[in-house]
């Protein structure tokens, strides 16, 4: 059955995160989060997506190597998007990252008091990644360089739970139509199954949030139509995992989300990296 | 009547032996095998802070939530005294999780009538299993093989997360019986053999016997290769009644 290899130290699996940094990224969120720049609401996701990666490996002794795990951005150039010690790097095993971030936040999040109220209490947010709007939307040459970085990985994981790609974007590919390289991602496999390639679309279009549909009709656009083509079906287990959020999810679902805010985002991400077993 | 009672574990396969995250222990007339879970930290120590607290009388049965509160405030202590990294110290904040599953032998006096009985508890999908004259009389707390799923019931070292439903059950036990107390991977696939018309109980019966054809490293290691079972932690407490 695929997507059901062991994840071990051993048999590691990888995530490699396709930001867009174009210039409209400065726009606010379509999903009706206020003035919040579509950048900036990206990197909190992304932090938040390292971050909880790092605790989902981690154990007493620190930081086990399930994943390894990259940030491309794309905008007035395409290349890794790690800041501080990891500037450069593409694939990073994940005890580096959760022990190399740029700077540690303190932010506060609201809790439950206990007697049926909310209160304020401060937080250690790692940062690894900054928010950038600047350039054009060069997901063609992205989505290039994330399959060589893949095909580079695959040729030394050939039995590994398949690498996941999730693009994250307001929509339009400035350098030519992006589904050719798509299918390239698409069509890399280990024995255990074919990459996956999900596609969040963050557009500045109004419209209904769309989480993992199984058709696009009813999406606004042909740039949502085009994402939603590009995307993977979700492996069963996601899709079990997702109705057990409370997201329907076919059987034919895709790994393509439009215009949600950044909750829905997170858990749907959260959903899209969740892997079958790790040991 | 005797009883000989006689542990034995493996971590998962590509783990240290320091990784094991099962445990268990003997203390007659008390036994008890917890199962930490591996996708939280610091479950190890909660896992053998249950069977020691089972086995020296902490814990009873039917096990009451508020008997857990002690442990999970030491639990607290344990973890606090280590300096932790930003994501171990927000990792132990969610806390550990653990099955487990408790056994009592005892002798019910009724007048001059003495009947040897027996009682469990049992959290999630750590198993029990009564053998008696060469068939199985009692799988406890679950008894097929598709009750077994990725989200079973678990204890949490956390006071403020609910104890989830704990099962308990009785019995009675004689000469030659033999109690197998199991974590799930090897429940699993002891349940599965049953179902197809095996007897398991044979090979776990023979294991450090002069009977046995392979030790219980060895027989783990090929159920493990030919994906019998799933890697994870095993452990295996056997309990012969003479």
């Amino acid at each position: 059955m695929p997507y059901s290899a062991e994840i071990s130290r051993t048999n590691p699996s990888c995530f490699l995160f396709l930001i867009d940094q174009s210039g409209s990224m400065a726009d606010p969120f379509g999903g009706g989060e206020g003035n919040l720049k579509k950048s900036d609401g990206v990197a909190d996701i992304i932090n938040r997506m390292l971050q909880n990666l790092v605790i989902k490996c981690a154990k007493e002794e620190g930081i086990r190597d399930y994943f390894h795990v990259g940030v491309l951005g794309y905008g007035a150039q395409v290349g890794p998007a790690f800041s501080g010690s990891l500037t450069g790097r593409q694939l990073v095993p994940i005890s580096e990252i959760g022990n190399s971030p740029a700077r540690v936040e303190q932010r506060n999040k609201q809790v439950p008091d206990g007697a049926g109220g909310l209160v304020e209490q401060a937080i250690r947010f790692p940062i690894w990644f900054e928010p950038v709007a600047n350039g054009g939307t060069p997901m063609n040459s992205a989505l290039r360089q994330a399959k060589a970085i893949v095909a580079d990985w695959l040729s030394q994981h050939p039995n590994s739970y398949p690498p996941i790609v999730i693009n994250i974007t307001d929509g339009e590919s400035t350098d030519g139509d992006p589904s050719g390289a798509a299918s390239d991602i698409t069509n890399l496999a280990t024995a255990d199954g074919n990459a996956l390639l999900f596609n969040i679309h963050c557009s500045s279009q109004r419209g209904q949030p769309v989480v993992f549909p199984s058709t696009e009709a009813g999406l606004p656009d042909q740039f949502a139509v085009q994402l939603f083509r590009m995307s993977s079906s979700l492996p069963s287990h996601m899709a079990a995992a997702a109705a057990s959020e409370g997201i329907s999810a076919g059987e034919s679902a895709r790994g393509f989300v439009f215009n949600a805010g950044m909750i829905e985002i997170i858990k749907a991400l959260d959903i899209g990296t969740r892997p079958s077993a790790l040991r | 009547m005797e009883v000989h009672a006689q542990e034995f574990w493996l971590p998962k396969h590509g783990s240290s032996t320091a990784e094991y995250e099962d445990a268990s222990r003997s203390r007659q007339p008390r036994f008890a095998v917890a199962d930490g879970a591996t996708e939280t930290s610091f479950s190890r120590i909660w896992a053998k802070q249950l069977v020691n607290a089972f086995t020296r009388g902490k814990l009873n049965v039917p096990l009451a939530p508020h008997t857990l509160r002690p442990l999970q405030t030491r639990w607290q202590e344990i973890v606090r005294l280590r300096p932790l990294p930003w994501y171990a110290e927000e990792k132990a904040q969610s806390g550990a999780f653990a099955a487990f599953l408790g056994l009592e032998l005892e002798v019910l006096t009724d007048g001059e009538q003495f009947t040897p009985s027996w009682k469990a508890t049992a959290a999630g999908d750590t198993c029990l299993v009564q053998v008696r004259g060469g068939e199985v009389i009692k799988k406890f707390p679950l008894e097929r093989s598709d009750e077994f799923g990725n989200r079973p019931h678990l204890l949490c070292s956390r006071a403020d997360v609910e104890v989830p439903p704990v099962s308990n059950c009785i019995g009675d036990y004689g000469c030659d019986d033999a109690f197998f107390l199991m974590s799930d991977a090897l429940a699993l696939w002891f349940y599965s053999e049953c179902e197809s018309g095996n007897r398991p109980w044979e090979i776990l019966r023979d294991l450090d016997t002069t009977d046995a054809r392979q030790t219980f490293d060895e027989l783990i290691s090929d159920l493990r290769a030919c994906h019998y079972i799933k890697n994870d932690d095993v452990t295996l407490l056997r309990i012969d009644v003479y």
